[in-house]
């Protein structure tokens, strides 16, 4: 039982006056299991003493705007890796099997790839279970904590504090795929013309696109290879918990 | 050999046997790797569903479910046969709808109900100290309160709420708007009931129960083509498309059917392989022109020119020169035609006027029912001025005579005369003049010189009228007169040769459509040809490409002519198929008394959405087309004055069209006043509004008074994808930040209307609360004030029917509704519940006074027969239901809201059920839907009455009522037709009349739907359903006023406004281009562009529009096509980011440069959302608008006449429409897109 990562789901639910009444309790619990270290702890606690002050309508609204309506922060982790797939089904079938396992069954209108919901079964597992399971989404973590360090968002400490609970580095590699997604509101125009740009058509053998034997045509290969792996991670259920298959 | 030698002591054989013949094998190996695909596949359960609102598609699906989770979706073949020789329908789906299960788990998904936090503090602290109704009225009749959440719409700031909090809150606004102005103040949107229909029924069940207003759809979206009502009174009726395939030839006019048709293309690509000859017009290389051994690419808006002269030759060849005996015969039987028409003087020559009547002569011609509302035609057995029946008049007041039999109202045989034109037969010939529109000066439109008014020779007969002797010519001889062939007669006006330049030669066309006239003439004879060989199995294919233009009557009248004159219409495999937007309700009388309440109370409030947009986003206000530019010059006497509202005024108050608001007052204050007064409530609105006590609200739509002030939009993105005029919708209707660049008419110094008060100041913010139902984050929902958490196509239960095909199927339930979200029945049914709660606070059983137009369909559609007469200037008294709106007096039970929307109500026994003006009795069939629904046990009003709980349960409502699932009830209600045509009908649902279908058998696999009276083709075991094909083969009449196809208009506002006949209309002036063209220079070139919205490939609407697999597929984001030749000129060059706009607002978006768009042109697809990746325009700073926000309404008078058979309104089916092609916009490169990406300051708190 690790009482933090329950900490950490609670302060991610949508603001209430539950919440609030709890946070005392919640910061005790986190300072005493001593699991993040300074500096981090502050910034934690600043943030959790900026929802104790906060006016409980502008955090909803925040919380609404920021969780609830800008997709590129989604709570949900298969947003960020399976988009529009249809992998996504499939995914969180697998994922809710995983909560089978373990004896739990979800008992709220949520769906198994929700944050909050993943860290409080995290919370019911061994620290070094939790950890590894932890570690497979912390790109993810890690993605949407980038994203709102560039909004300032004070939101940036709980993303940060699962870092530290998960005591490892993702692969900035795959930071870097989740990221590579369109944020909500792309300010970097550059990069969104290249998303959309459609490739010069050339013909004859000598010219760079010019097909190789069975490789298909080249002209849509590369617009594929271009648009897919900006637009939203391939399919790929490596990084996420998941039952092992029989095989 | 030693058995150790005979066989392997170190390996074991993969293969252990073999089986047939050696083709395979048993092997031993192995095959756990199998178990990773297997699993990848596995699914708990297959549910049907399929997709709605706005895809007339109507596919049906298999839904995948796993673990309480919907993973993917497939297409369902299983749909019941048709017949040897014709394809079948499967598959149906497309790439649109195989993107949907994304839509449940989207990021994008609607999970909570939000609300404005401003306005939920405001509720709770009013809630704090007051009751729900008063904390309401608190926030209200504050207007600083009420600013404080209305100005902030559209610019976020939503929280979560609870759904019993926030369904007080709707419910006490509700309450609030009818006690203090009115239910008709409280509003709804929701189109296309076909798709979802319990859905539909679900809010409009609530708002008719309140006496709220159910807002029109189809002539909103411009989908209606008037023509339809006006020549078949008709809303629409079209074949399915299996029909195609029974085709020979085949014109696919401005649709595009792979493109937005897409499961239904098979047929079209089967019936070309089967032989069918393919014309595709299309002024652009649409996907559809690959269909094409024709393609005919008229300039965009000049459609009826190429089909007037299409019609030329037809004439020429099969008609005048030569006469084919199957053309006369239908032009006889099932026309207009031979109908004869009084000419009278003016301007030195004669002008065609209405259609001779009995009573225009002595005595009536016997005829002592309706003779005012009876043609007359000459007959040649006789030698004498007939009656014949079938005309509106036979249809009202007696029996067994509408039909259309050919005899006369005493029942001889007839044989009606079509022309005039031989010396023996006419008494002269006259100078008839006929308007000419083409002439019009356009800066884009290339017109020709002729004169305004074509004077034309037409063999006449001299009758003795009660009035005297008077000039009368049959429609044919006018016809083809207008369409100025010369026949002999002499004049001028008229061609003998194809390349002669008169109105309408092949030549003529050519110089306004940019059509060479040879394939014009090969074209229409090759049509006309196989029409001739197979007795009209010649189609013509048409979509929104024509009907969404101004003049788009005369772009369907055209194209209706050629259809018409070739006996296409009613026959398989030809005639009229118009696919735009539509929608076939197929048991439209089962659902209606679920979806209008009408188990309550009858009559419902609706109300036509275009009028009433108009109206209330203070359009109006901004118009610029004068009655002068579109007034005919062979008008009839009359001031033809005022401005386009005043038309839409003076219908209203002759009852033409419905009003919403009705009055001034509150509707439920009036029948207390009556009785105070001592007089009856419809005495007392007559008198009323007589001596100007009584106001009709459309007099003065800006006055508070008068403002509509709660809205519920559910299953539609009013102001994402249909909001002509987006920008005026969110500056007055919404009262928030905006793009209109355009001034009122009261700075321009415009003229302004007569009939309606002037505001100097325009109100901002009409309604107190918008509430959006949608499962996703669209447009409308951003601007709404609360935004309530819907169900998907996946999580309801519903029922689904499309004119595309004729089987009924279901939306069943794969999964619960994820998060918070509920069903669009739960949710209303959670709203009525809530209501009658709250409402004892201010109201309880009240008598609400209602104003309904003539209704289409009713024995008052016959109002005004001869002339139009208007109480307002005591021209004629008013006298409800005649000569102004009838007015009925309701019951409302508002405590008890809840209980009667869950059950059906009592006056489905006492009145029984009906549609299309026949009526049969529904006693059995309640009584089937308490055993089978279950009786209220309850104590109450509703006790022993069936109950209506769940959506299953309102679906078997809709199939037990509906003569088109319950064969019982088809055969009662072709019984009923019988009476009035006196003529049996039952044969075509006899063989059915056992079955009834169920919800659980349409799971099971679609069912194909029984024939019934309330449509005009049959389901049959030898046709396709084909419309008009009762009226053909039955001997049904149309109903319109001859009860013929009506190819003469000769209503008084028809003829003030040039539309008679069907002539060439060149698009409008809508100067929306010129007071800003040089306003708000950048530095880039400027080209000015017509403004195109064709359905798109990538969505349906704005629907998928927002999906990225779909927006991969396509540009990922706002685009625009514009041709090679204007972007050069404009230095654009593809994918620069363009801003188009005009007077009425702005949008931004990159550019797609493309051969294949016609120069002159520049299209958006209909509908990108403004969520999804919209920089800011540089013209207004706002974000970026929608395809709407260059657009603005404008509306038609002639669609605004009412009272006159087929011209009368019904819901849906007639009235004033939204048309927007003939639009232009500046096109520029942007110089600087900016994403407007800082936190606003409009915003209480930026987000961190």
């Amino acid at each position: 039982m690790t009482a933090t990562l329950k900490a950490l789901s609670l302060l991610l639910t949508y603001p209430s006056e539950d919440l609030r009444t709890a946070l005392p309790e919640i910061t005790k619990l986190i300072r005493a299991e001593k699991l993040i270290a300074e500096p981090q702890l502050s910034k934690l606690l600043t943030f959790i003493s900026d929802i104790e002050g906060r006016d409980l309508y502008d955090q909803q609204e925040r919380y609404v705007l920021l969780f609830d309506r800008t997709r590129s922060l989604s709570l949900h982790l298969f947003e960020h890796v399976h988009g529009e797939g249809r992998e996504r089904g499939p995914a969180m079938v697998d994922l809710q099997q995983l909560y089978d396992e373990h004896g739990l069954s979800i008992d709220a209108r949520e769906l198994p790839d929700y944050l909050p919901l993943f860290l409080e079964f995290l919370s019911t597992l061994p620290l070094v279970d939790a950890r590894t399971h932890l570690g497979e989404i912390l790109h993810i973590v890690s993605a949407i904590k980038e994203r709102l360090r560039k909004r300032r968002s004070t939101y940036l400490a709980v993303f940060r504090a699962m870092e530290i609970v998960a005591n490892g580095e993702a692969e900035a590699a795959d930071i870097e795929e989740v990221l590579s997604a369109p944020d909500d509101d792309p300010d970097d125009l550059e990069a969104l013309d290249r998303i959309w740009e459609d490739a010069p058509v050339t013909f004859g053998n000598n010219s760079p696109g010019a097909m190789a034997p069975g490789g298909g045509c080249p002209v849509a290969r590369d617009t594929l290879t271009r648009i897919d792996p900006p637009q939203r991670p391939t399919p790929d259920r490596k990084n996420l918990p998941r039952k092992e298959t029989a095989s | 050999m030693s058995h150790l030698l005979d066989r392997l002591n170190f390996f074991s054989k993969k293969n252990v046997g073999t089986f047939s013949d050696g083709h395979g094998v048993t092997t031993r190996e192995d095959r756990k790797w199998e178990e990773g695909y297997r699993q990848r596949w596995q699914h708990d359960k297959i549910v049907r569903s399929t997709h709605g609102t706005n895809c007339t598609g109507s596919c049906s699906w298999k839904i995948y479910v796993k673990g309480g989770i919907v993973t993917w979706e497939t297409q369902q073949t299983d749909y019941p046969r048709t017949r040897p020789d014709l394809p079948n329908h499967e598959p149906r789906g497309c790439s649109r709808g195989a993107s949907y299960s994304w839509y449940l788990y989207s990021g994008n998904r609607v999970k909570y109900p939000l609300v404005r936090s401003r306005l939920i503090k405001l509720w709770r602290d009013a809630r704090k100290t007051l009751a729900p109704v008063a904390a309401w009225a608190s926030i209200v009749e504050n207007p600083k309160k009420r600013d404080a959440y209305t100005k902030k719409r559209g610019m976020g700031g939503f929280v979560r709420a609870d759904w019993e909090e926030i369904n007080e809150l709707i419910a006490s606004a509700n309450a609030y708007t009818a006690k203090a102005h009115g239910p008709d103040r409280i509003i709804g949107f929701s189109p296309i009931p076909a798709m979802s229909m319990v859905s539909y029924a679900a809010g409009s069940r609530y708002l008719s129960l309140l006496g709220g207003v159910c807002m029109s759809f189809y002539d909103w979206y411009c989908d209606l083509p008037p023509a339809s009502p006006q020549t078949w009174g008709e809303q629409t009726d079209v074949p399915e498309s299996a029909d195609w395939y029974n085709s020979g030839f085949l014109i696919l006019w401005g649709s595009n059917v792979p493109q937005t048709r897409t499961p239904d293309a098979h047929f079209y690509t089967e019936a070309r392989y089967k032989g069918a000859k393919s014309v595709v017009v299309s002024p652009d290389y649409s996907e559809a022109a690959k269909f094409s051994d024709v393609w005919l690419h008229p300039k965009q808006g000049t459609d009826s020119a190429l089909s007037m002269a299409m019609g030329h030759v037809i004439l020429r060849e099969f008609h005048v020169d030569r006469q084919v005996k199957y053309f006369e015969d239908y032009a006889r039987q099932y026309t207009d035609m031979p109908m004869l028409v009084r000419l009278v003087k003016k301007d030195g020559h004669y002008v065609p006027e209405r259609l001779l009547r009995a009573s225009d002569f002595d005595g009536d011609l016997s005829q002592d029912n309706n003779p005012e509302w009876k043609t007359v035609a000459l007959d040649r057995k006789s030698d004498s001025v007939v009656v014949p029946g079938g005309s509106v008049g036979f249809r009202w007041g007696e029996d067994g005579k509408w039909n259309l039999e050919e005899r006369d109202a005493a029942g001889k045989e007839t044989d009606l005369r079509l022309t005039l034109v031989d010396e023996s037969d006419r008494d002269d010939v006259a100078d008839v003049g006929f308007p000419y529109f083409g002439n019009r000066e356009h800066d884009h439109f290339q017109g020709t010189e002729h004169e305004d008014v074509l004077v034309r020779k037409v063999p006449v007969k001299k009758l003795a009228l009660a009035e005297g002797e008077t000039l009368v010519a049959t429609v044919f001889d006018l016809f083809v007169a207008n369409y100025g062939l010369d026949r002999g007669l002499g004049g001028s006006n008229v061609a003998a040769s194809f390349d002669d330049d008169t109105p309408y030669t092949p030549a003529w066309a050519e110089r306004i459509t940019g059509v060479p006239k040879d394939s014009i003439i090969t074209v229409a004879r090759e049509f006309a040809r196989n029409a001739e060989k197979t007795n009209g199995k010649s189609m013509v294919i048409l979509g929104a490409g024509l009907n969404h233009w101004y003049h788009m009557d005369m772009n369907y009248r055209g194209i209706i002519n050629l259809l018409v004159m070739c006996g296409c219409v009613g026959q398989s495999g030809g005639g009229w198929s118009h696919y735009v937007g539509q929608e076939k309700l197929r048991p439209q009388t089962g659902w209606q008394p679920l979806a209008f309440a009408l188990d309550w109370a009858r009559p419902p409030r609706h109300m036509n959405s275009t009028s009433f947009f108009y109206s209330h986003t203070d359009q109006w206000r901004y118009e610029t087309l004068g009655i002068d530019e579109i007034i005919s010059p062979t008008a009839p006497e009359g001031p033809w004055d005022g401005a386009l509202i005043d038309y839409n005024v003076r219908a209203e108050r002759m009852g033409w069209l419905p009003s919403a608001p009705q009055l001034k007052s509150n509707p439920l204050e009036l029948a207390d006043a009556a009785e105070a007064a001592g007089k009856d409530p419809k005495d007392y609105v007559v008198d009323g509004l007589k001596s100007g006590d009584l106001q009709m609200s459309c007099e003065d739509p800006d006055d508070p008074a008068n403002w509509p002030r709660n809205m519920f939009v559910w299953r539609s993105n009013l102001l994402g994808s249909s909001g002509k005029g987006h920008e005026y919708f969110l500056k007055h209707l919404l009262g928030t930040s905006h793009g209109v660049m355009g001034k009122d008419l009261g700075a321009t110094g415009g003229q302004k209307p007569d009939e309606v008060a002037w505001h100097e100041e325009a109100p901002e913010g009409k309604l107190d609360l918008l509430v959006t139902i949608d499962f996703r984050m669209s447009t409308t929902c951003v601007y709404s004030d609360i935004v309530l958490p819907t169900a998907t196509w996946y999580e309801k239960n519903d029922l689904n029917t499309s004119d595309m095909h004729p089987f009924i199927h279901p939306l069943t339930a794969a999964v619960d509704p994820v998060w918070e979200c509920r069903s669009d029945w739960n949710i209303f049914k959670g709203l009525a519940e809530k209501f009658s709660e709250v409402a004892p606070e201010v109201l309880g059983v009240e008598k609400d006074v209602v104003l309904v137009p003539i209704l289409h369909d009713t024995p008052a559609e016959i109002a005004q027969a001869l002339d139009v007469k208007d109480w307002k200037k005591d021209e004629i008294d008013p006298i409800p239901g005649k000569t102004m709106p009838q007015i009925a007096v309701i019951e409302r039970d508002y405590p008890n809201v809840y209980k009667r929307f869950t059950a059906l109500g009592p006056m489905m026994d006492k009145a029984g059920n009906g549609g299309k003006g026949i009526a049969w009795n529904t006693e059995v069939e309640v009584e089937h839907l308490r055993e089978l629904n279950g009786a209220v046990t309850e104590e109450g009003p509703t006790k022993g009455m069936a109950k209506i709980e769940t959506d299953i349960d309102a679906t078997e409502v809709i199939l037990m009522l509906a003569p088109e699932t319950n064969g019982e009830v088809a055969v009662k209600a072709w019984n009923a037709l019988s009476k009035f045509t006196g003529r049996e009908h039952a044969h075509l649902a006899a063989p059915k009349e056992d079955e009834k279908i169920r919800f659980r058998d349409v799971v099971a696999q679609p069912r194909k739907i029984i024939s019934s009276p309330i449509w005009s083709g049959i389901e049959s075991e030898k046709v396709c359903y084909n419309a008009g094909y009762t009226n053909v083969h039955e001997l049904i009449p149309w109903r319109t006023l001859t009860g013929r196809q009506q190819l003469y208009q000769d209503h008084l506002w028809m003829r003030a406004f040039g539309e008679g006949f069907c002539v060439y209309r060149p698009p409008i002036d809508t100067k929306t281009v010129k007071p800003i063209i040089d306003q708000k220079p950048n530095g880039q070139k400027q080209i000015v562009l017509n403004f195109i919205t064709p359905h798109q490939k990538w969505g349906i609407h704005s629907t998928y529009s927002d999906n990225l697999l779909m927006l991969t597929l396509n540009r990922g984001g706002p685009v625009v096509w514009i041709s090679e030749v204007d972007a050069q000129k404009a230095d654009i060059v593809d994918n620069d980011w363009v801003e188009a706009y005009n007077v009425n607002g702005a949008l931004a978006a990159r550019a797609v440069v493309s051969q294949r768009i016609k120069e002159g042109t520049i299209y958006m697809y209909h509908a990108q959302e403004k969520t999804v990746n919209t920089p800011g325009a540089e013209t207004t700073k706002r974000r970026g608008g929608i395809h709407n926000s260059v657009t603005r309404a404008v509306v038609k008078p002639t669609h605004m006449i009412g009272g006159y058979a087929q011209q009368s309104y019904g819901f849906n089916y007639h009235g004033t429409v939204g048309s927007n092609r003939d639009e232009f916009v500046i096109v520029r490169k942007m110089d600087k897109v900016d994403w407007l990406d800082r936190p606003s300051t409009d915003q209480p708190e930026p987000a961190q």
